[in-house]
């Protein structure tokens, strides 16, 4: 049996879990400046595609630095491979995709977020319900052990690799399974940045609509957030909203998990305690940059209130727009994390099974929450 | 301080950081940011 030194823990990718060694500023530096060398060499690209375009009158469909800024990080990490030096840095990718998502708030009013916010919630609600009943079903047709079920439900339903973490706390499940529910999700997350923008333009879907189709079915809040980014501007704030919807409901769905572990006394004595106090746990796991986006965004309508009084304590448009700008950098640095991410290679190892789970739960889970999306759009237009 | 920085988790170090630089741009430090 592999040790856990041996096995490639992929949790490290993610700066949420305590390292073993935390870094300092200073050995997080090299990594950083390789997203950002990597991200704008994506925006460069497409910059020089659309102006090279331009000048020589050639129809060229305009590709979103998104996608370079992936790509370039997909060949380094395939290729030569990231240098250890690298890696601290690498790893803080969704640090910087959670500032983005707090700077993105100067970019929505509060009555935006209520409208569409509210319209998201009903519409996750009843994707988790569907995506949850399916996944664990499908995980007891093809006899996987019921706690990667669980964390496959819970990573293609809620929001990937940070729920699957969450509920593998609160259920007591194993380093490999909770490996092998991971390396699932990022590489499903990977195959959807390619297929659901194409699905968008075949289906001529508005900005409003993929952006909420995205946040809904993508799982991994990074690959959501490219995956909007990939069709336009403003899909990509909107699959931001619908995402983030998503995240703030992980507590919930890991709680009634680790109730029904419980209940079968299968979970740990930590978890059990925890349980004594559902509120305390609750917001032990909601994702308290949401907190961030919502006062950030309170202080972009205050900006925007007719009254100076009031406007006075906002944000005004320059102000916004800097920030705005701060968002997209941000993300840019993220864009480039996804690529560089562990490479596609070891996410393969894990055994067929729990990917052809993942990628039936995957599929069905994008057709159910695309049927919602568009029903919700021809009713109340999005 | 290299105690400190590791007991507060990552969401709290993103909120310090984008709130700040909020500030900066909110008192005029930053005027523009071109994209």
């Amino acid at each position: 049996m592999a040790t856990s030194a041996e096995r490639p823990d992929l949790r490290t990718e993610y700066p949420s879990l305590p390292p073993q060694e935390p870094p300092t500023l200073r050995g997080l530096l090299p990594g950083i400046a390789l997203l950002a060398v990597v991200g704008y060499a994506g925006k460069f690209v497409e910059h020089f595609l659309n102006t090279y375009a331009k000048t020589h009158h050639i129809t060229f469909p305009n590709i979103e630095y998104v996608l370079w800024a992936i790509l370039f990080g997909v060949v380094i990490a395939n290729s030569v491979g990231v240098p250890r030096i690298f890696r601290a840095g690498v790893a803080t990718y969704e640090f910087w995709l959670k500032a983005g998502i707090i700077l993105l708030g100067a970019r929505f009013i509060l009555g935006d977020i209520l409208k569409l916010g509210g319209i998201s919630l009903i519409l996750v609600f009843v994707a988790l319900a569907l995506s949850i009943t399916f996944m664990t079903w499908l995980g007891h047709a093809f006899n996987l052990n019921p706690k990667l079920t669980t964390l496959l439900a819970v990573g293609s339903s809620v929001c990937g690799v940070s729920a699957i973490i969450a509920t593998q706390g609160a259920i007591d499940a194993d380093e490999e399974d909770s490996s092998t529910a991971i390396a699932a999700i990022l590489a499903l997350g990977a195959i959807s940045l390619f297929a659901f923008p194409l699905i968008g333009h075949v289906l001529h879907m508005s900005d409003h609509a993929y952006g909420l189709w995205t946040g809904l079915a993508v799982d991994n809040t990074a690959e959501a957030t490219a995956a909007g980014a990939l069709y336009s501007d403003a899909a990509g704030k909107f699959a931001v909203l619908a995402k983030t919807c998503r995240n703030a409901l992980i507590g919930f769905v890991v709680l009634a998990y680790a109730i029904q572990w419980a209940r079968k006394g299968l979970a740990n004595d930590t978890t059990t305690a925890q349980l004594e106090n559902k509120a305390a746990f609750l917001w032990k796991k909601f994702p308290k940059f949401v907190l961030g986006f919502l006062f950030i965004s309170l202080l972009a309508t205050l900006g925007a209130s007719t009254n100076p009084a009031i406007a006075v304590l906002g944000f005004n448009k320059t102000q916004l727009l800097a920030l705005g700008n701060l968002s997209r950098w941000a993300f840019l640095l993220t864009f480039a994390g996804v690529g560089l991410r562990p490479n596609l290679k070891d996410l393969f190892k894990q055994g067929a099974r729990p990917f052809i789970v993942g990628a039936l739960g995957e599929i069905v889970i994008a057709v159910i929450t695309l049927v919602l999306v568009l029903g919700t759009d021809h009713f109340y237009h999005l | 301080m290299a105690s400190t920085r590791s007991r507060l988790s990552t969401d709290t170090w993103v909120i310090v950081l984008s709130l700040t630089l909020a500030l900066i741009v909110r008192i005029g430090l930053i005027k523009t940011v071109p994209w």
